[in-house]
This record gives structure tokens, C-alpha cells and sequence, in this order.
């Protein structure tokens, strides 16, 4: 059986875990698996994995999370001997999960609350890239209500409702200049909403071998009546109105995973999965404005990503009965063609490693820490749209902790 | 456990917080390949020197593309670059335009006349001391020859002993400098001081130089700046037609503006070169100050309006026409290939201004800035519509390190554009 099952796993076509501006830490034990584990029903956070695995959860639980999130990028112009880095900044994906169903029953339900895409980076006001993005912070909390039913002692069904709450602040430099030389600014920050669900299938076989069949479905994110400040020399007021809103829409890719969940002993787990996420409807990110002029038009900028997907492997070993050691490896193809890399979201194929732990101090509560780190490969690129041409290359660091009480 | 686990997740945070910054291994800065660039100098007309939105004035002066140029290749061994600059109490130079204010979308222009660096009525103050960027506005192939004309420009003038004044001309002041490199971008005056006085020839400066006379003066410049074995790059000369100076004022303009007044108004009339009066054409260019020049639409004594009235023609000297605009053209492109020819056998770097200045007329995007021909909003040129902004300096400067570098094997980095502003707007409403 296991032999069938690796050649089943080295079949796989290379998805990907598509990046871009996913953000893949949702749950404490699987980021120490790399982001593994849509087939395992480790705990509360399988919500977010895979709904069709809360069912087979043996207690009722609420777990926060969070994960303070370092996204190191540098980019030099090509031609150029200066090296330019993001500044320092932390952004926050967090997670909370809460799992409940009557211990008699076949049924549970749970609520996750997580931020599964968001950007924060942020260039400063006067890098070489400057009239492309100086910065951005995105935000995606999703919230998700869910029911999950165990059909049979060796299948379970789950399904959620998203509710997306979306905001974003998009800054940029305009080239146009003060007397003293100084460029313009234009902020664009608003918030919007979508919708989607969740719905996923784990099966246990008898080898005890688990499976898993996840669709997140793509979550079309609305922005209405965001707010466009634009500084400029006064003489040019009329050309960029003050009190400017603009409409704007940021397609959230449908992930479909499939994972593997093999018990190598009593103690240890391993879990494959393989994501591969629709990324090809985000085609541009355009702005309508409110007002137009000459000097402001509404823009449409091409980001034409194609799916992506990722490669996932985890291993979960339980050492002693209160601490468990978790370690993965993966791979990630990113969704952005050559041409669109932007300083948004300077994105290019990579690496994953990951370990992380948990204690259990009593039977009811329980402490997991993860680290996550990817190497996202360095990118030459001339961006179409921008003439932006230079090299971009990027390192990101999540050290994570959660807290979790079990009953 | 507990303490362990936690111990070692805020070492490693830390860690992590404090370290490990991606790196791009670089090879720009580091080699200067068969060139060597310890003495450079720049030879060169007003767009060499810095001249800037009609005048020389100490913030062009500093950001004119040989400067820019010089302090990228100091990474590769490159020297000091002096140029002949104002001073701080002086800074203004000549005077030059600014943008007072934009009204309806249209720009008034004021003179800057404070702190300038007049010693006399027409004479700049003097500056002594070691110069490497010799760019002298209003220079042209066939005056550097000319020990005369050293005495009528201004700006040759001001670095000259009064005993060379007059005595020694633009070939001669260049020479002796015991440079390791030098940048030649020369000859645009050749065919731009007639084209800007519309095609009318009234003194030296407005001369169109002879074909075979400029091929025979640039080879001796060539080879005055050659004789030691010294490598330089040399630039094309732009298409007048690509510059804003005669291409915002356009005719289908005037005649909105007059149809605005007088809907009947039915075309504009130009007195061509060859002295008659005809329909004005897209393919005529109108100079840029005819706008301010008050002359459009003015009513003579026999009540014809000027410019809408065959017996009232816009005067030659103010418009390129179709005819002389394909003169300047011809001689621009046989001024061209004497240079390329000539760069060619000498083994020089060509920075082909022609072809780029062309790709700006039609707008290219730059690192995130559309750059093109448009006066004022275009940002490449500032508000004489001829000559460069800061911004316009620093993309011609990297068409000469990208020339340099492919020519000579070197890695001089490249300038970052987007340090460098465009026209500056008012901040008054």
C-alpha cells in the first residue's frame, strides 16, 4: 500500500502552491509541516486545511495564533551597483479557529477567522521604484463559519461559508515635481468585501493512509468608494481633485489541494500536499476614479498571473507523550509570468522550510511555535507596463506561536 | 521543556529579525574594461554644459549629463570632474525661465533675474581653475574653428584670459588637456540654429553648415581629442523635429484658438521660405515662443489678422516649413553618418541620441516614468522645449554609459533617474 501511495505521490504533476500574495501560515502545527496537512485531522485549524477533517477530531477546541511575518526584499536597477531593501516591517497574519460538536454526535461545527492573502512591503518614499509602488499593505481576513459531518467512520464531509474583509493602502510617487524639486504622492486606501466557501473531503482508509480533496473557492473582493489622495504642486489641484474616490476589485484565487496523510509509525505522521491555485483571474488591477482629467485617467495595469501552485511535504513526530517536533519541506511556482513583476508583490518560484513544536502542559492546553522560512528565487526582470528593470530577490522569515484549549 | 521551547523561538527570532538579508550579487561598479577613465572631459554644445529652460544656471550646470556620467564612473576608476560653475551667490548664471503659473492648463513663464552672474551688461563673471566639462552653449562644429566667435559667446568668454579672447578658438581651448577619455556630442547648432530662427539664415549662428565642411571639421576634432590614443564616445545629433520647440505650438492649435474667437476662421497662413504665402500644413512647425510672442490674430493697418489672412501671413522666420524642415532633416542625417563613419574607423562608443530622442518623441516608460516630447508635462525637456530637464539629462546620461559600456567592455552603473525631477511645477493655485 505504501509503495502504491509514493508512486502516486512522485505522479503528482507539478502543482503549485501559488503565491503571489498568499500567505500559507493558517495553523501553527501544519506551518511547522511547511503548510502540509489537508489530509491529517490534527487540530482546530483544519478548518482552514480541509473541513471534511473536523469531523474526525476527537475534542472540542479554540486556538489562537499568530505570526509575525518578515518579508526581506531587495531589488537593484538593472545597470545599477546599489542594492535598495524593504524597510522593516511586521505584518501580522493571524489565525483563530474554534471547534465544537456533541462528543455523541457525527457532526461539529467550528468558525476560523485568518488572513489567507495580504502584502505588507514597503520600499520608502524614495527608492529607484518609487513611481511604480513606494508601498503597500493589503489585508484579507477571512471569516469562516463551518459544518463538518462524518458520513461513515472512514469519510468526512466539511463545508464553510467565507465572508472576506478586505483593505488596502496603495501608495505611490507621481513624477511630477514641487519647486523644490520633490515629487508628488498618491495614496489610494479603501476596503472592501467578498464571498466564497470552503468545502473539503478526507478519507480514512483501513492502512489508516488518510486523503484529502480541498476546493477554497476564489473570493472576488469589492472596493467602493476608496479614498485617492493625491499631494501635488497646487498649480496641478485642478488636474488631480481633491475628495477623489475610486472603485476597485481584487480577485482572491480558488485553491483545490489535494493531500496525503501516511502514518510511518504510531508516532509519526507525514503529509503531502499538492495546491494548485487558480490565480489566472487576477488579470489586472485596475482603478476607476470618481473624476477624471487629463492627467488622471482611469488605469488598468495587466497583472496576467497564471495558476500557481506548490509542492508540499511535512512530518509531524510525536517524541514524548506532551511534545510533538514538526519539520517540512516545499516548493512553490509562482503565478507571476515574466514581464508583470511588480514591487508589489516581487514574486518568483521557491523554496520552503519549516520546523516547529508543541507541548502539551496539561490535557486541555497546549502551546505550538513554528518557524517558516521561504527563499524566494532571485528574478531579473523588465516590468511591460512600468519600464521598472532591475532584480528582485527576497527572503521571508514567520516565527509563529499559538495557544490552544482543548475540552 | 517549556522554557527550552520558548528560549529557542526567541533566539531564533531574533535571529531571523536581525539577519539574513537577501543579497544580489552585482558586477555593475567594478570594471572599467579598455577604457580608462581617470581624466575625463566632455566636449560639447548648451546640452553638455547644462543649459537649462533658456538659461546657464548652477543647478543644470551640476546635473548636466557629463557630470552625471563622471560620478558613475568614479566606481571604476574615474577622477574628480570640475566644470566651470557658478557660485552660490551667482547661482542664477544667465537667468533662466520658471513656471509662474498654469492657467487654464496654459503656462506663463517668468525670468529668474536675481542673483545672477553678469560681470557687465553681456559679459558673465570670469571663472579660472582646471575645467573638464567644456560644454559651451551655442557652440557648433563650424565656429569651434572660429578664434572670433571666443569672444562673442559668453560663455567661452568667461573662462578665457582676456589675451586668448578672441585670439584662441573652441578647437584650440579644448586641447591640451591630457585627458584619458573624453564625450564629444557637437553639431547640433550645426543645423538647430536654423532651424530655430525658422529657416533664415542672418548671421553665423544660424548658418546650416556645409555637409563636406562638417565632415572635415568633425575629423579634426576627432582627431585633436585622439592624438594620444584616447578613447571617448561620441553622440548623434538629434532630429530637430522630436523636440518640443517645434512641436507645441502646432497649427491645428492655432486654428482652434482662433476658430474660438471667429468661427469662420478657416486656416492659417505661413510665408514659407520661398517668400509666398500659402495654407499652413500639419508638416509646418511653429517655434515655441510664438505663443507668447503676440504677434497671433493682431489686425495690420489694412485690417488683415495676422496669421488668418493670406495678405497677412505668419512670418517666415517664425515657422519651420515643410520644405526646410526636410533640409534640416537631410543635413542632420548627413551630419550623422559623417559621425558614425568617423567613430566607427576611430574604434569610438557611439551614443545614438538620434534614435533615442526619436523613441522619447513617441513616449517610452522609464522605471515606473512615461517620459516623452510633450513641453512641460512631457519631463525629458525643460521650458525652452530644446534643452534637457534633470530628468532628460539622466536618461541621455545612461545612453552614454550604455554606449560606453557595451563599446569598451566597462561596468559603469548605471544613473538612477528617478533622483531627478522633471519641470517644476508652482505651488501657488
Amino acid at each position: 500500500m505504501k509503495k502504491i501511495l509514493l508512486s502516486i505521490l512522485l505522479s503528482v504533476p507539478f502543482w503549485v502552491l501559488g503565491q503571489g500574495f498568499q500567505v500559507n501560515l493558517q495553523g501553527q502545527k501544519q506551518i511547522g509541516m511547511a503548510g502540509a496537512g489537508s489530509a491529517l485531522a490534527l487540530d482546530e485549524a483544519s478548518i482552514f486545511y480541509n473541513p471534511g477533517a473536523v469531523s474526525f477530531l476527537e475534542k472540542n477546541s479554540v486556538s489562537a495564533g499568530v505570526n509575525p511575518l518578515l518579508f526581506k526584499s531587495v531589488f537593484q536597477q538593472a545597470g545599477s551597483n546599489i542594492s535598495e531593501n524593504v524597510k522593516n516591517k511586521i505584518a501580522p497574519p493571524f489565525e483563530f479557529y474554534a471547534v465544537w460538536g456533541p462528543k455523541s454526535n457525527k457532526w461539529k461545527l467550528g468558525l476560523g477567522v485568518y488572513t489567507p492573502f495580504g502584502g505588507l512591503v514597503d520600499w520608502g518614499d524614495n527608492w529607484s521604484g518609487k513611481y511604480a509602488l513606494t508601498s503597500l499593505n493589503l489585508k484579507a481576513i477571512y471569516f469562516q463559519p463551518t459544518l463538518s459531518i462524518k458520513i461513515t467512520d472512514q469519510i468526512g464531509v466539511g463545508a464553510g461559508f467565507v465572508y472576506n474583509h478586505g483593505d488596502v493602502n496603495l501608495q505611490r510617487a507621481l513624477p511630477v515635481n514641487y519647486p523644490d524639486g520633490r515629487s508628488g504622492k498618491a495614496t489610494l486606501e479603501g476596503t472592501g468585501s467578498g464571498y466564497g466557501w470552503n468545502a473539503g473531503l478526507y478519507i480514512k482508509t483501513l492502512s489508516n493512509v488518510t486523503f484529502a480533496l480541498v476546493h477554497k473557492s476564489k473570493v472576488i473582493t469589492k472596493l467602493d468608494g476608496g479614498t485617492a489622495t493625491f499631494e501635488v504642486p497646487n498649480s496641478l489641484t485642478t488636474s488631480f481633485p481633491a475628495g477623489s474616490t475610486f472603485t476597485a476589485e481584487l480577485p482572491l484565487p480558488a485553491t483545490t489541494t489535494l493531500g496525503i496523510g501516511i502514518p510511518l509509525s504510531s508516532k509519526t505522521l507525514l503529509a503531502f500536499d499538492a495546491s494548485w491555485v487558480q490565480w489566472h483571474i487576477y488579470k489586472d488591477l485596475s482603478f476607476d476614479y470618481s473624476t477624471n482629467t487629463s492627467a488622471l485617467a482611469d488605469t488598468k495595469s495587466a497583472r496576467n498571473y497564471r495558476d500557481g501552485s506548490s509542492l508540499k511535504l511535512g512530518i509531524n513526530h510525536q517524541a514524548t507523550e506532551k511534545l510533538a517536533l514538526r519539520a517540512g519541506i516545499g516548493y512553490a511556482f509562482s503565478p507571476v509570468q515574466d514581464g508583470y513583476v511588480t514591487p508589489e508583490a516581487p514574486d518568483a518560484d521557491r523554496y520552503i522550510l519549516s520546523a516547529g513544536a508543541g507541548y502539551s502542559f496539561t490535557s486541555k492546553f497546549e502551546v505550538n511555535a513554528s518557524m517558516f522560512f521561504e527563499d524566494v528565487k532571485s528574478r531579473t526582470q523588465k516590468n511591460i507596463e512600468t519600464g521598472l528593470n532591475g532584480t528582485f530577490k527576497t527572503l521571508v522569515y514567520a516565527p509563529g506561536i499559538s495557544l490552544t484549549y482543548k475540552w | 521543556m517549556k522554557k527550552y521551547i520558548l528560549n529557542s523561538f526567541i533566539a531564533a527570532t531574533i535571529l531571523f529579525a536581525a539577519s539574513c538579508k537577501p543579497e544580489i550579487e552585482t558586477l555593475a561598479g567594478t570594471t572599467a574594461g579598455q577604457a580608462n577613465f581617470s581624466k575625463y572631459i566632455a566636449v560639447g554644445n548648451s546640452l553638455t554644459s547644462g543649459f537649462a529652460d533658456g538659461g546657464l544656471y548652477l543647478e543644470g550646470q551640476k546635473v548636466a549629463y557629463p557630470n552625471l556620467i563622471a560620478a558613475q564612473m568614479a566606481t571604476v576608476g574615474g577622477g574628480a570632474f570640475t566644470s566651470p560653475f557658478f557660485t552660490d551667490a551667482q547661482a542664477n548664471g544667465s537667468g533662466y525661465l520658471t513656471l509662474s503659473a498654469l492657467v487654464n492648463g496654459s503656462p506663463t513663464l517668468a525670468n529668474v533675474t536675481t542673483n545672477l552672474a553678469y560681470r557687465d551688461a553681456t559679459h558673465l563673471t570670469k571663472y579660472t581653475g582646471e575645467v573638464q566639462n567644456l560644454g559651451i552653449p551655442g557652440m557648433r562644429v563650424d565656429l569651434a574653428f572660429a578664434a572670433p566667435f571666443s569672444a562673442a559667446n559668453p560663455y567661452l568668454e568667461r573662462l578665457l584670459t582676456d589675451t586668448q579672447v578672441g585670439t584662441v578658438s573652441y578647437f584650440q581651448f579644448i586641447q591640451g588637456r591630457n585627458h584619458t577619455f573624453f564625450s564629444l556630442w557637437l553639431g547640433n547648432n550645426d543645423a538647430l540654429g536654423y532651424a530655430t530662427n525658422g529657416g533664415v539664415t542672418t548671421d553665423a549662428t544660424n548658418v546650416l553648415t556645409d555637409k563636406s565642411t562638417f565632415a572635415l571639421l568633425y575629423s579634426n576634432l576627432v582627431n585633436a581629442l585622439t592624438v594620444g590614443g584616447q578613447k571617448g564616445i561620441v553622440g548623434t545629433i538629434p532630429d530637430v523635429t522630436s523636440i518640443p520647440y517645434f512641436n507645441t505650438v502646432t497649427v491645428a492649435a492655432l486654428l482652434n484658438a482662433a476658430k474660438a474667437i471667429n468661427p469662420a476662421a478657416a486656416a492659417i497662413y505661413i510665408q514659407t521660405g520661398a517668400n509666398t504665402s500659402r495654407i499652413a500644413t500639419a508638416e509646418d512647425l511653429i517655434r515655441l515662443p510664438f505663443q507668447t510672442a503676440g504677434l497671433f490674430g493682431v489686425p495690420n493697418a489694412l485690417g488683415y489678422f495676422y496669421g488668418l489672412d493670406p495678405r497677412n501671413p505668419i512670418a517666415n522666420n517664425w515657422v519651420l516649413d515643410r520644405d526646410e524642415v526636410l533640409k534640416v532633416k537631410d543635413y542632420v542625417n548627413s551630419y550623422n553618418s559623417s559621425i558614425m563613419s568617423l567613430a566607427t574607423s576611430k574604434g569610438l562608443a557611439i551614443a545614438d541620441t538620434y534614435a533615442y530622442l526619436n523613441q522619447i518623441k513617441t513616449g517610452i516608460v522609464i522605471q515606473g516614468v512615461g517620459i516623452n516630447s510633450s513641453f512641460i508635462t512631457g519631463g525629458a525637456f525643460s521650458l525652452d522645449g530644446v534643452h534637457l530637464t534633470p530628468r532628460g539629462n539622466a536618461v541621455i546620461g545612461n545612453v552614454f554609459i550604455d554606449a560606453i559600456n557595451l563599446k569598451y567592455g566597462s561596468t559603469i552603473p548605471s544613473i538612477d533617474i528617478t533622483q531627478y525631477r522633471g519641470v517644476k511645477f508652482p505651488d501657488n493655485k
